[in-house]
């Protein structure tokens, strides 16, 4: 019987009929009307109103009618949150069900109704259902685990879950322990907390449970065995040898997280026959993904893809397979050309060449002219395939279908780069093409070649004049190639040609273009020439380095992470998934926590800035201080470092964009006009600065607020944001001055250089003295340190009330431009000079206005009076009075400190009152800004503690 | 066959009756619903919800709704009133202090304009404890004597013994039978 005859009716009044039916004591009838609500519901209907009606149906001991509810209920508890507990008690007797099937069936449904009010009531049958004795209960049991984390963590990790579900890794049915597997793994994703470790023996479980469970679950164990690190090759070799028969699956997620597990463990082996086994066993599988359907046959590709950057090997012999089909899709067909390139080898590439020369002759565009770069991209990086590659564009040229001609120009460009000085006799071949040249990038690369060849081109003058001819109208590729071409041009033949056409171009350039790129150019070749034309050819003529073929070819950082992220959309997009994930859940609570890191921050926040403020400033803070007992805790910064480093991403993000970031794109934009500013009127003080420290050894400091040095700097720019780059830093004060201390680490596979930095407005007008970094050149892997002093700039005052923030911009010649936040610590703002006479503090004390009062009791306990004072005073709080109040046991100390801020200097009047013996110091402040009190109490508990 | 089934018990003169159990929390009608119809005290939790069973005494199917009897849940309770013959209201008679709370959420029974026409059973529980009211004792802490307008009856119970508890039924039971 067909059940399409709910979906039939559209009387009037449906809902009351409905509501009789459901309430009628006849099963069958009411069971009629259930079914009919459920089809209003699938069909977009809005039937919520009957859901104390449908409620009232849940006891049944129709197992049908029951699951009908459930799905009712599943769909309309949020919007009945208060309702939806009449239907806990129910849920409470199912789960103890004699049923299995009705047990499982109230833990799932239970899993899936996401109302905080009724959470609470389902923990004791969750807690029961997880120690059931029937395994299809316990397996759907461990999955609403997750579920329930992901609605209220506190819960689950209060009532021991996470104990229980790491005890089912040890069940004895494999598909409860995929499922155990399979919900912590979410649980650790959803809480970025380290819940899921696989140790030595429960790696031993899971790979037993591996053989048997489904195909899906053996797809959760794989991808948690891929975040295991094994403790030694022996252990890497076990998890290979137990994981390969996977290989052989037919489905395609099991396969390639199974080629994602094998190729993690296999850097650990050591073993070379057992590497070149493995490799030869992954072949096969991989190529088996090809057979299926297109989509799959792509993401198969991109992973593909990936896996021959890392292990080419794998596929070395298996070029032929990649071999693109007539009726392949072109996404397909792109794909399997970039595998085909970097699978080219000495070996295969006659074959290699006929296919892409076969491809060059096909009809898609977009097609024909990447084929026509692959052939550029092996002459790049075989050399020995080189002449034959050459050949091959050669003959494509002959064809003179316009496109290809200029693909062709453009890779050719390429190759003479590479081999200088081997292949210029085809230049003739070339210039014969110069008419069909339409396109900007093509016209560029045969400009540089006549300017580059000049000296060989017998008409190169008339050559470029052609060029020249359209010079305003060109685009802006085309007019810098042009400059250069005629500067080589006139340095090579300075006969009175290219005189007259140097003159032409230059003056162009420099007067009638608003292109600053090419004025600039302009110039610097006019100066050039003008002053020392030996010294132009020196310059412009000089040996150039030799290219490689690293296009499309990822950063082994990115490389590595993408490869842990096999076979998921990571590996497709070939993004870390951070860049394509939101988290807005977890994102938004993170930014709450680290609410006084934000720039937004409201005035009011002194209550609000003390417990979960502490840790991030004065976790810098600390930094400062001297004792070695804190050291420790400073290496333990991994704790509020990172904590405090993802923060302002997710700050970035949801004030959208637009705001913060373009804020700083906009002050980046403005480097150049900035650079005549600030940077001329400063350039002698870096200098100064810069040279006593720049030597690794701070230690020699003679300043005794400069101790910090020893300490490492807490991380800014963690590595997986900075493409590899790792940037730390801190705001500090060195011989009076303020200054930024920063270290970098370049983690990625290029060497950087050309540091710059950059601030966005800030409370305190702080911006760097001079942009450039003064840090050597970073090779991968190595690292440097540097002094940035700062300037107190009133143009660089934003004028929101003062938080510590700092939004701070660096770039590099190689990786762009990284925005990160920072937070500076008052006490980098202090002076020297801030002692004052104590008449002048008691007078100043009284004339400042109450409402400029603030107050806060700390949790920080004074035993050692005398260091502190002298920590006090190693920051420049100068201690004024030291007195006991004879009446109370309370001990008072009356400090001071003058905040260098834009304008006047602020005096900051402190008073301390503690009593011996009693936990805890309350702190009284007063000066002009009372903005600048929250800083200075997230300071103080870092400064007073010893 | 189940829908032919069921229309020939009704033209045999089963009776069928929709009836709540309500009353305070901890006043014991979970207890009451089970020892009415498995004849056993089952060990109860706090009900967070409903219970629904079926009893059938003396010819006539009762479809017994217990619910809960939180603070939270009572405002609920009225989704349930609609079609209701009879009320059984139970009161835990040992439990002196919130007898004036259990008066109030009565009287606020009483009121509801879909349950005038329901029958009203008062189950004073848990007699079995020291200290407990008995019948007259509860009936004027409800302010039972009070209403003329309705049918009423109070019966001293105890859901653990279960003595009273099907005395009550029977009242209703009848009264059920000469209404209709």
């Amino acid at each position: 019987m067909s059940d399409s005859k709910y979906f039939a009716t559209t009387k009037k009044g449906e809902i009351h009929e409905f509501k009789e039916d459901l309430r009628s004591l006849d099963k069958s009838k009411k069971k009629d009307a259930v079914k009919k609500v459920i089809a209003a519901m699938t069909v977009g209907k809005d039937v919520s109103m009957l859901f104390p009606d449908v409620v009232n149906c849940m006891q049944t001991d129709d197992l049908e009618l029951k699951k009908l509810v459930y799905l009712y209920l599943i769909n309309y508890a949020k919007t009945q949150p208060d309702l939806a507990i009449m239907g806990v008690n129910t849920f409470v007797k199912d789960s103890q069900d004699p049923n299995p099937l009705i047990r499982a069936l109230a833990v799932r449904t239970m899993g899936c109704i996401r109302v905080d009010k009724i959470t609470e009531y389902l923990c004791d049958p969750l807690q029961r259902c997880l120690k059931d004795d029937d395994p299809y209960v316990r397996k759907t049991a461990a999955v609403c685990v997750a579920k329930l984390y992901d609605i209220n963590p506190e819960l689950v990790e209060d009532r021991g879950f996470l104990d229980i579900l790491k005890d089912l890794l040890a069940d004895s049915n494999p598909m409860v322990v995929a499922n155990a597997v399979a919900s912590l793994a979410e649980i650790q994703e959803v809480s970025g907390k380290d819940v899921f470790q696989i140790t030595s023996q429960s790696l031993f479980k899971l790979l037993r449970a591996l053989n048997e469970c489904t195909e899906w679950g053996q797809v959760f164990i794989l991808d948690s065995l891929a975040t295991y690190q094994p403790r030694d090759a022996k252990d890497a070799e076990s998890i290979v040898e137990r994981v390969s028969p996977r290989l052989q699956h037919a489905n395609c997620a099991v396969v390639l997280s199974a080629v994602k597990v094998i190729m993690k463990q296999l850097d650990l082996i050591e073993d070379q026959t057992l590497v070149k086994t493995m490799h030869k066993k992954m072949a096969p599988p991989l190529v088996t993904l090809l057979s299926a359907e297109s989509e799959i046959q792509y993401v198969a590709l991109r992973n593909i893809n990936l896996i021959v950057q890392k292990q080419p090997q794998i596929l070395s012999h298996e070029v032929k397979v990649f071999f693109c089909k007539y009726n392949d899709p072109i996404y397909v067909k792109m794909e399997k050309l970039e595998i085909m390139i970097k699978l080219a080898s000495e070996r295969n590439i006659d074959q290699v060449l006929l296919e892409f020369k076969e491809y060059a002759t096909e009809v898609d565009v977009d097609f024909v002219r990447k084929a026509v770069r692959a052939i550029g991209r092996c002459a790049v990086s075989l050399e020995r395939a080189a002449e034959r590659c050459i050949n091959v564009l050669l003959e494509l040229i002959q064809t003179k279908v316009n496109y290809v001609v200029q693909e062709a120009i453009i890779v050719i460009k390429d190759i003479f780069r590479r081999y200088p000085n081997r292949y210029e006799s085809i230049i003739a071949t070339l210039c014969e093409n110069l008419d069909t040249l339409d396109e900007p990038e093509a016209k560029a690369s045969m400009i540089w070649i006549i300017g580059e060849y000049a000296e060989r081109i017998d008409n190169a003058d008339e050559l470029l004049e052609q060029f020249l001819e359209a010079f305003p109208e060109e685009s802006s590729l085309v007019q810098l190639q042009l400059v250069t071409a005629t500067v080589k041009l006139f340095l090579k033949k300075p006969t009175e040609r290219p005189q007259q056409m140097i003159q032409l171009v230059l003056t162009y350039a420099t007067q009638e273009t608003d292109n600053p790129d090419l004025r600039d150019r302009a110039y610097v070749y006019w100066r050039l020439l003008s002053t020392d034309p030996e010294a132009a050819k020196a310059v412009v003529l000089a040996e150039k380095p030799v290219i490689a073929d690293n296009s499309n070819s990822l950063e082994p950082s990115l490389l590595n992470t993408l490869l842990n992220n096999l076979s998921t959309l990571a590996s497709v997009y070939h993004k870390p998934p951070e860049a394509f994930v939101s988290r807005t859940r977890l994102a938004v609570q993170r930014v709450d926590e680290l609410q006084p890191t934000a720039f937004e921050e409201d005035v009011v926040s002194i209550s609000n800035s003390d417990g979960n403020a502490g840790a991030a400033p004065s976790g810098k803070a600390e930094s400062s201080a001297p004792a070695p007992d804190l050291l420790g805790d400073l290496l333990d910064l991994g704790g509020p470092a990172p904590a405090a480093a993802p923060a302002p991403a997710p700050a970035q993000t949801s004030n959208g964009n637009a705001g913060a970031a373009g804020g700083i794109s906009d002050l980046l934009g403005g480097l150049g006009d900035l650079d005549m500013a600030g940077g001329v009127a400063a350039a002698p003080q870096p200098a100064r600065y810069a040279d006593p420290f720049a030597a690794p050894a701070p230690a020699a400091a003679p300043a005794p607020a400069a101790a910090p040095a020893v300490a490492p700097l807490p991380v800014l720019l963690p590595a997986d944001k900075g493409k590899g780059l790792t940037i730390s830093g801190q705001v500090g004060r060195q011989n009076g001055h303020i200054v930024y201390q920063l270290s970098f680490h370049n983690g990625s596979g290029t060497p950087l250089d050309g540091f710059m930095i950059q601030f966005n407005k800030n409370s305190f007008g702080l911006s760097p003295a001079a942009q450039n970094i003064d840090v050597p050149p970073l090779a991968p892997g190595a690292g440097g340190s540097a002094v940035v002093p700062l300037l107190q700039n009133p143009a660089m005052l934003s004028p929101v009330a003062a938080n510590a923030g700092l939004q701070i911009a660096i770039r590099n010649n190689q990786q762009g431009v990284f925005y990160f936040n920072d937070v500076l610590p008052l006490t980098a703002l202090l002076t020297e000079d801030g002692r004052i006479e104590s008449s002048a503090f008691v007078s100043s004390w009284k004339t400042i206005p109450d409402a400029n009062e603030a107050n806060k009791a700390l949790p920080v306990n004074l035993t050692n009076v005398e260091a502190v004072k002298a920590k006090l005073a190693a920051v420049n709080i100068f201690l004024m009075a030291h007195k006991q109040v004879p009446t109370t046991n309370e001990e008072v100390i009356y400090l001071t400190g003058r905040a260098n801020t834009v304008g006047a200097p602020t005096q900051l009047l402190l008073e301390l009152r503690f009593s011996k013996g009693t936990p805890g110091i309350k702190v009284f402040t007063k000066s002009n800004r009372p903005d600048l009190a929250p800083m200075l109490f997230d300071a103080l508990p870092a400064l007073l503690a010893l | 066959m189940g829908l032919w089934m069921s229309r020939l018990l009704s033209i045999f003169g089963e009776k069928e009756a929709r009836i709540l159990v309500l009353g305070l929390d901890n006043a014991g009608k979970t207890t009451i619903l089970y020892r009415l119809q498995v004849g056993e005290v089952v060990s109860t939790i706090p009900t967070i919800g409903f219970n629904v069973e079926t009893v059938t005494y003396k010819n006539i199917k009762f479809q017994v709704w217990d619910l809960g009897g939180q603070t939270s849940i009572r405002p609920y309770w009225r989704c349930y009133y609609p079609n209701t013959q009879a009320i059984i209201y139970v009161v835990d008679s040992s439990d002196t202090e919130r007898i004036g709370t259990s008066r109030e959420e009565f009287h606020a029974i009483l009121e509801e304009e879909e349950l005038k026409n329901a029958l009203i059973l008062v189950y004073a529980n848990k007699q079995d404890l020291p200290g407990a009211l008995d019948d007259a004792g509860v009936a004027e802490g409800l302010g039972l004597t009070g209403i003329k307008n309705r049918d009423w009856s109070i019966f001293k119970t105890s859901a653990i013994k279960g003595e009273g508890l099907f005395e009550g039924l029977d009242w209703l039971s009848n009264m059920i039978k000469t209404k209709r």
